[in-house]
């Protein structure tokens, strides 16, 4: 009860502090100014009522509405894994934004609360979609909100691409902006935040029963679905309205219930109003940092940067100290019931064949023709050919390992932050050199991936490698390294789309060296993992019946995953991330037969190859002369595929 | 041995067949960005993959076979008019090679965007290339200059300092508008486009805008560092400090009628005293005559500023 005083007191402390960064006036005409309403013409006093004061009530607003909704959802799913921006549904208002931009540039200045809400509920629809209302507990939603943050982003990063200059005002907003021009915006948005005081008059009570589980809280009369859905929907609503007005501030919505619950919330109720007072906390001091830094640097720093640099440690911190081994599941089979036939390996081979065929005969001169490539085709072909085939290889078996030692079906490797490892040194040293992102051999981008692999090493030796912090910890990370890259985006100059390109993983600047590298380091690393086969069997297989058949699991852990993650840095280096196939390609293959882990890696090696290079080869086809690149098509393809395969398999069972 | 012989025979012989060429039949020698270049005859099929390069060869009264993103192109740079016989070969950054092959340019015309592949257009033609936007040069004179460059590496020299001239009068003849316009003596001015209500992006120095204004007689109302693109990123609050000047700031901006109605921006000393006005759509980015667009764009806005005092 102290603490929560204590809490209570300090807020109206730290937002008088944050009135006074970057403010002329004395704190008595501040005063004044609240009292008499009354302005006269100095542009301080009205900077002060129309943008500095606004801009704290936002703050405020909107923190409390991420820290409430995290509470929420939290504690609605029981998994303290979970926030808004893992549901997917800031990707969604992103996306919704950028298709406005596009598509109606002069609709903007009216309709882009709509679009943003609207593609927030799509991505919040799809992700329940994929992970079942029921399965919410567990890591796996954690994993289909990324997938749907991955497929989004690839979407949005190609609109952009395509359609540059409309997009650049957007950036600021995806950085997370919480400067105010009037009052608008907070009139706009308060009554939202209504329904929030509502939550917290109401939910405590049920919330409270739900603890006892479902079955006890339902014989209770608790209509447990009802709650759910009203609750959920409330919740979105608001962080909807929120993201629409002020972008993507990430982090709190994670942070803030752990912390309450930590500083000893234990009852519902009391976890929602002690969550909803740290988020407005957190984002009043993230927000006054933002400030002090805009008038120490040339700069514009935004505020979804400062509370990154807060969030991130804390959550990182949190994850150490809260979560424990806890996902004890063996790898789920939970695929088809057909048997693996050496036919089904000789189709597949040939499917590639005619993939690779396919890509090299097609010709799109004055219609589609077919013929054999000429001398000006052939040197431009093969490069990206080579390195499709290997790339989607490579992705498809770090899949299968990671998938198999993290025991679950829907973990990716480029979850782990690895990718964004490498485009954090990228942008990093091209901003220090003054290079262009394209002039930066491949070397730095894998040694981006390799520093992000040794920080997880190192954070992870604490909590054994357990597979849940592990996962968390690397979204976390990478959370941090997006909301950098967003910062640098802001500046909107024309180098900035570099980054986008590199983003959307394209074979097209592939030199044939690299191509050829590419192959032999997929092949060799391919030949590794078949070697040490039996390990990924006896630790799928969960670890005391790996310890128990005397694998050193510790030692076995670190270096499959260090497997996992080279795979999957080669390919990053190379062509850029590469999203999906290490989450198809393998599903691919047990849904085929494919039970062994010999046969899994060899099989979906095939399919990831074939994938990817269909993937490069319709990228280059759908949008003649332009193209898409083949890490945009293989997420949509592959996204689309993926969520299909789930609904038949919850159909079917 | 015969066939080594011959073969041998055939090397020398094409060795100084190559010698030949180069000494004796190059006609054009020119400076790009990466040192000299030589060419027997002037190109004439020519690849644009830059938007400033396609608006310099058109300027230079040709019409180039390929260029990049037609449509993006009319869209935000209009000006110069694309001529029909133009073939869109895809994206500015990853322009469809096969394509591109398939017109057989005489010379490929490359930016800063296209470096890291010159190797590959390299194998459909020479490529030349010019790194129009750097931070430690004056963009404007290097836009110049590569103008000047390419009418000699195309062989309209004289065309070329027609050009200039004639832009060169332009700059005279607005001069002389806003001289009558504002007869109490010009007003420094500002250039921006608007990122949102609250934040814009303000031209300043080595940005084409400030370069056009300069050549106005106009200073700047805010001065900024040089950067690569001469654009820097400011707070709308940063703004309040144009006390005396005249702000421009570039269509379009989808939020113009919420920011004119906001009482943070009515209080800016230059709303106040009505010195502000939009700048139809003109690009920023381009080359050596773009500079006149932008200097008879904004000279159309500030005289609308001196009417309406």
């Amino acid at each position: 009860m102290m603490r929560f005083l204590l809490l209570c007191v300090s807020l109206p402390f730290i937002c008088v502090l944050s009135l006074q960064i970057d403010s002329d006036l004395s704190l008595w005409q501040q005063w004044q100014i609240l009292l008499s309403q009354e302005l006269d013409q100095s542009y301080e006093q009205i900077d002060w009522a129309y943008s500095r004061l606004p801009r704290l009530v936002m703050a405020l607003l909107v923190g409390a509405c991420m820290g409430l909704i995290g509470s929420i959802i939290q504690q609605l799913t029981r998994n303290p894994l979970l926030s808004p921006a893992t549901l997917g549904s800031s990707s969604g208002a992103w996306l919704g934004l950028i298709i406005l931009a596009v598509v109606w540039p002069e609709g903007q200045s009216q309709y882009q609360v709509f679009a943003a809400m609207l593609g927030a509920c799509i991505a919040l629809a799809l992700v329940l979609m994929i992970c079942g209302v029921r399965n919410l507990t567990g890591l796996s939603v954690v994993l289909s909100g990324m997938a749907v943050n991955l497929l989004f982003g690839a979407i949005a990063i190609a609109l952009i691409l395509m359609n540059d200059q409309y997009a650049k005002n957007l950036f600021i907003w995806g950085a997370g902006d919480l400067s105010q021009n009037g009052w608008e915006k907070v009139y706009w948005l308060w009554p939202h935040c209504l329904l929030g005081l509502a939550i917290l008059g109401f939910a405590g009570k049920p919330l409270d029963l739900l603890k006892m589980g479902q079955s006890a809280a339902s014989g209770r009369g608790l209509n447990v679905a009802a709650l759910f859905l009203v609750l959920m929907l409330v919740g979105l609503w608001m962080l909807s309205a929120a993201i629409t007005m002020v972008g993507i501030v990430g982090f709190l919505g994670l942070v803030s219930p752990n912390l309450a619950r930590l500083i000893g919330a234990r009852a519902a109720g009391k976890e929602l109003y002690i969550s909803t007072l740290l988020g407005a906390i957190l984002l009043v001091v993230a927000d006054s940092l933002a400030l002090y830094l805009n008038t120490i640097t040339f700069e514009v720093v935004p505020t979804g940067l400062t509370t990154a640099f807060l969030g991130a440690p804390l959550l990182i911190w949190l994850i150490q100290k809260r979560l424990s081994q806890q996902d004890k599941i063996a790898y789920l089979t939970n695929y088809s019931k057909a048997s693996f036939t050496s036919t089904k390996l000789l189709v597949s081979g040939l499917a590639l064949l005619a993939i690779v065929l396919l890509a090299l005969l097609t010709h799109m001169d004055d219609g589609l023709n077919f013929r054999w490539p000429d001398e000006f085709a052939w040197p431009i072909r093969w490069p990206r050919i080579v390195a499709s085939l290997a790339a989607g290889a490579g992705m498809a078996v770090s899949g299968v390992i990671m998938q198999r030692l993290i025991h679950n079906p829907l973990a990716s490797p480029d979850l782990l932050g690895v990718s964004a490892g490498a485009v954090l040194a990228l942008v990093a040293t091209s901003g220090f050199l003054g290079w262009r992102i394209g002039e930066l051999g491949p070397l730095v981008a894998f040694s981006g991936s390799f520093l992000i692999l040794l920080i997880l090493l190192v954070l992870g030796s604490r909590f054994r490698f357990a597979p849940a912090p592990m996962i968390l910890t690397g979204v976390a990370l990478s959370a941090f390294i997006e909301t950098l890259v967003q910062g640098v985006l802001m500046k909107g100059t024309e180098e900035v789309y570099d980054i986008l390109r590199w983003l959307a993983g394209s074979t097209y600047r592939v030199k044939p060296d690299q191509a050829w590298v590419l192959m032999l380091g997929v092949s060799v690393l391919i030949l590794i993992s078949l070697s040490l086969h039996r390990w990924l069997t006896l630790m799928s297989m969960g670890r005391e019946v790996a310890a128990a058949r005397g694998v050193n699991v510790k030692r076995a852990f670190i270096l499959l995953l260090i497997l996992s993650v080279s795979l999957c840095s080669l390919v990053t280096s190379i062509l850029g991330p590469i999203a999906f196939v290490s989450i198809v390609a393998p599903h691919l293959a047990s849904l085929l037969g494919a039970r062994q882990v010999s046969t899994q890696i060899l099989l979906s090696a095939l399919l990831g190859a074939g994938f990817l290079q269909l993937a490069d080869w319709l990228g280059q086809m759908v949008i003649y002369p332009n193209q898409l690149a083949a890490g945009t098509m293989a997420a949509i393809i592959g996204g689309v595929f993926f969520m299909l395969l789930l609904l038949r398999n919850r159909s079917v069972s | 041995m015969i066939n080594l012989v011959s073969s041998w025979f055939k090397v020398s012989l094409s060795c100084l067949a190559l010698v030949f060429s180069v000494s004796v039949l190059a006609e054009v020698r020119i400076q790009d960005s990466q040192g000299e270049q030589a060419f027997s005859q002037s190109p004439v099929r020519i690849a644009a993959l830059s938007w400033e390069l396609v608006e310099d060869v058109i300027e230079l009264g040709l019409e180039p076979v390929a260029i990049p993103e037609r449509e993006a192109y009319q869209e935000w740079v209009a000006q110069p008019v694309l001529p029909a016989s133009s073939v869109d070969i895809g994206g500015r950054a990853e322009p469809n090679l096969e394509k591109l092959a398939q017109l057989k340019p005489d010379v490929i015309l490359i930016g800063a965007a296209l470096k890291d592949i010159q190797a590959k257009l390299e194998r459909i033609a020479p490529v030349v290339f010019f790194d129009t936007y750097q931070r430690d040069h004056n963009n404007q004179e290097k836009a110049d200059q590569v103008f000047l460059t390419l009418a000699k590496l195309l062989d309209k020299e004289v065309h070329a300092q027609a050009k200039l001239a004639a832009r060169q009068q332009v700059f005279e003849q607005l001069r002389g508008q806003l001289n009558a316009a504002f007869p109490a003596g010009l007003p420094k001015v500002t250039s921006l486009r608007f990122a949102s209500t609250t934040s814009a992006y303000v031209y300043g120095d080595n940005a084409m805008p400030q370069y056009a204004l300069e050549h106005l007689g106009l200073q700047a109302a805010m001065p900024l560092a040089s950067t690569q693109w001469g654009v820097t990123q400011k707070r709308l609050k940063s703004l309040r400090g144009i006390k005396e000047g005249v702000v421009l700031y570039f269509k379009p901006f989808h939020f113009e009628k919420k920011l004119a109605k906001s009482p943070l921006w009515r209080s800016m000393p230059f709303v106040k005293q009505g010195n502000v006005a939009s700048v139809a759509s003109t690009w920023t980015y381009g080359g050596a005559m773009s500079l006149q667009y932008l200097a008879q764009a904004m000279t159309d806005s500030l005289l609308e500023v001196a009417k309406q005092q």
